[in-house]
């Protein structure tokens, strides 16, 4: 019978896909494990594998086109079957087959590896405001909860905001990978719709390299570690991370400020607001100010990606075209690092500078909202040009973070401690203090440009009333 | 030793109701052709020339007549079989079984009890278009106040009559024109099928097939099909609908953990709907792929031969449904 192949989540936290390619034509017969298409998710490709041998008798979704997880993309069974009927039910459907891509970058191919290393190959986003994401307060919906580390530890089972990560399963697979301490969202499906049955829970089960948590007793805890196959973004971050780590020569400059006088700011402009305007928003928008007065720290440095570190150092004249580059950023777009149960991600306030702390706070609890439902589109966590990074609300008092490429510089912020401090006339007091920590890519933001930014920052800081001259 | 003998289902029904006749004189049969042409299907053969007219009442064409006279009957004392000559002429009589025999006991709070069976082929035999072929479990099964059996072998057949007429309740019987020649081994030894209690006619772990009546020979021919593929099936007979033996039931889906129910009734409010129904809601945690039903197409029967087989269950719907429930292509 013929039957609607829809769009699965190919990583635990897809939402959409984008079909990158159709590796065969309507009318060609597959067999189940074959692949039918590539499929682009938020963070990579994946293969699309058939999970039953038939025919692939209509593709709904073309190439380039995109579909939430559970959107009809194609439909299948047995040659010459009739499948109109299948059609007209799922016109009712919100019209699927005709959403296209967005209309950046149809024509331009961009190939796997490079689509992985987001922002390494693509088009400043931040020189076109018009594309930047909703930032109408009017628009803004009410404060999404600040990411906690409470939701860190957050049993991510059967979430309700990410309904489309738990897969069709039977009642008997969803019961044996229970009793076996299995993740059923890491299990592949084999049966209609990706549905997991109990052959594929017994069949990861078996495999050595999947996640496993048992509840061990200890007496059992000799037996070794157990080894988890980490998800898509996990892996984006090592690779991200490790990239930036150990290319960009980070170097770290440390200030201890007096922050009483942006709670004061803060305290006062929340005076009668239901919901308070979070320190972050302040944080950010005075960073943003700072930025402003310092272009120089709002650069990207950009490494063609064949002019590997060992080349440059052979050649000290390498050919124009792989020589690194140096971009100067005219918008101000600053990331936030939030801490997820499934890993970090970067949402990024684009133009800041043009925007108020209480615009910055509406748009931020948005896009928290969104990453938490993992419905985050890569123009909404790629490009930022600064990145601000706070553990103060974990008690931390000072740290160095590794700078979120292709930025090149992070701002790392401690928690706010009473400290004692010499005030006027010599006077020890008791202060809120707040340390913040300057990482800097060495290529492209020498010491003293650092320290002259962090200094005129922390002079803001410490007094909001400079960000006006 | 218990010594077998092998028997047709039509001889397995006429020595039940010898037997039940010699035991207790106020067992009767009424019908039409029941006595001087011996049963419309030879059921009752030899039994008029043994017991003579007053015990073996041949009817005129009269279904609401005389099913009626046996409910009367059996309210007065004695214990009736109604011989219906197919469950399809039954439909006349609907009033009388729904509306006094299952209700009487109940609405008299005890004081009256209705021992009566009533008795007849069901379900499609062939050629005989779309009145005469028609599966009519649902409308007894429907009902409570009544018992429905369904006995698809020789000695089901002669346990469950008698049974059914030792009852104190009204009892429906389904029988089929085309499973009274079925031959099969009976005890000599005198012995009762209980009411309400399932036959495990195959053990097997990987799926339970449950069925009743005319469609286990489909039913066993697709589980030893199965068993060339290595697909070990457990078929259930449930030899009786109402009561259902829902823990035979529980237990072998438990076990196998997917379940084919196979009903030639049409689909809608059919047995076979109520038992997915049940074993849906009893075993939801245990399975591994939706309750599957194969039952006859939502069609009156068509007399087109190759149609009329068309639109009932057969090997290979029940193998296609096995195939579905197991995930496998290769069945």
């Amino acid at each position: 019978m013929a039957e609607v192949l829809r769009m699965i989540a190919l990583s635990p936290t897809m939402s959409e896909g984008r079909i990158a390619k159709w590796k065969m034509n309507e009318g060609t017969e597959f067999s189940s494990g074959d692949v039918l298409c590539e499929v682009e998710t938020d963070k990579a490709s994946m293969d699309y594998e058939a999970p039953t041998s038939a025919s692939l008798l209509k593709i709904i979704l073309q190439a380039g086109g995109t579909a939430k997880v559970g959107d009809p993309i194609a439909v299948i069974g047995q040659k010459g079957e009739d499948y109109a009927s299948l059609l007209k039910e799922r016109a009712s459907e919100a019209g699927v087959a005709e959403k296209k891509a967005p209309g950046q970058q149809p024509s331009k191919e961009v190939s796997q590896k490079e689509k992985a290393v987001p922002g390494k190959t693509e088009q400043e986003p931040g020189s076109t405001p018009e594309s930047a994401p909703q930032s109408d307060t009017e628009n803004a919906p009410p404060r999404a909860p600040k990411a906690s580390p409470a939701s860190v530890g957050a049993a991510p089972r059967q979430t309700p905001q990410a309904p489309a990560s738990v897969p069709p399963s039977s009642p008997l697979a969803r019961k044996l990978a229970l009793e076996k301490g299995i993740d059923i969202r890491l299990v592949p499906g084999s049966g209609p719709n990706g549905r997991v049955v109990e052959r594929d829970i017994l069949e990861f089960a078996e495999r050595p390299k999947n996640t496993v948590v048992p509840e061990v007793a200890p007496q059992e805890l000799r037996q070794g570690p157990t080894v988890i196959q980490p998800n898509m973004k996990r892996l984006v971050i090592a690779r991200r991370l490790s990239e930036s780590f150990f290319t960009a020569p980070h170097y770290f400059l440390k200030k201890k400020i007096n922050a009483e006088a942006l709670l004061e700011l803060r305290a006062t402009a929340n005076a009668g607001r239901p919901a308070k305007l979070s320190f972050n928003a302040f944080l950010m928008k005075i960073v943003a100010e700072a930025l402003v007065r310092h272009p120089e720290i709002n650069v990207y440095w950009r490494v063609p990606a064949a002019a590997s570190a060992a080349d440059a150092a052979a050649s000290p004249e390498p050919p124009t075209a792989m020589r690194p580059i140096l971009e100067q950023r005219h918008s101000i777009d600053v990331g936030l690092a939030v801490a997820l149960p499934d890993g970090l991600i970067t949402p990024v306030v684009r133009d800041c500078n043009l925007k108020s702390a209480s615009d910055i706070d509406a748009e931020l609890a948005q896009l928290i909202e969104k990453a938490r439902g993992g419905r985050l589109a890569p123009e909404e966590y790629e490009g930022a040009g600064f990145t601000v990074t706070n553990l103060g609300s974990f008690g931390i008092d000072e740290f160095t973070a590794i700078i979120n490429p292709p930025g090149s510089a992070i701002l790392a912020v401690g928690a706010i401690v009473k400290e004692p401090i010499v005030g006027d006339n010599d006077v020890i007091r008791v202060a809120q203090t707040l340390t913040l920590t300057l990482g800097c890519d060495h290529r492209s933001i020498d010491g003293a440009v650092g320290a002259v930014f962090l200094a005129d920052l922390a002079r803001m800081l410490e007094n909001p009333g400079m960000a006006l001259v | 030793m218990v010594l077998m003998a092998e028997m047709t289902y039509r001889e397995a029904l006429n020595r039940a109701l010898d037997e039940e006749m010699a035991r207790d004189d106020r067992v009767f049969l009424i019908g039409e052709e029941v006595g001087e042409y011996d049963g419309a299907y030879k059921v009752s053969r030899g039994l008029l020339s043994k017991y003579g007219p007053k015990r073996v009442r041949d009817t005129p064409i009269s279904e609401l007549g005389f099913t009626g006279l046996g409910v009367g009957a059996a309210i007065a004392g004695l214990r009736p079989v109604v011989e219906w000559m197919t469950h399809n002429f039954a439909l006349l009589a609907l009033d009388q079984v729904v509306n006094n025999a299952a209700k009487l006991r109940q609405m008299s709070g005890g004081q009256l009890s209705v021992p009566i069976v009533f008795r007849g082929p069901n379900g499609p035999a062939e050629f005989l278009a779309a009145q005469h072929s028609q599966a009519l479990g649902s409308y007894w099964m429907h009902v409570p106040g009544l018992k429905v059996v369904a006995p698809a072998t020789p000695a089901d057949a002669y346990g469950l009559l008698k049974s059914a007429i030792r009852n104190d309740n009204p009892v429906v019987m389904l029988e089929a024109e085309l499973m009274y020649a079925w031959k099969g081994e009976v005890s000599e030894q005198e012995f009762l099928v209980p009411i309400g209690k399932a036959r495990i006619a195959r053990e097997g772990v990987d799926v339970t097939l449950i069925t009743y009546s005319k469609p286990i020979r489909v039913v066993e021919e697709a589980a030893d099909r199965l068993a060339e593929k290595g697909v070990q099936a457990e078929v259930i007979d449930l030899r009786s609908l109402r009561p259902l033996d829902e823990e035979t039931i529980v237990n072998s889906v438990r076990k196998t953990g997917r379940c084919v129910v196979v009903d030639e009734a049409w689909p809608l409010a059919s047995p076979g709907a109520t038992i997915a129904h049940l074993v849906d809601s009893r075993c939801f945690d245990v399975l591994d792929a939706p309750v599957e039903l194969v039952s006859g197409e939502d069609v009156p029967m068509p007399y087109n031969h190759t149609l009329e087989l068309a639109a009932q269950p057969s090997v290979e719907k029940v193998i296609a449904a096995v195939a579905k429930v197991l995930y496998r292509e290769d069945v």
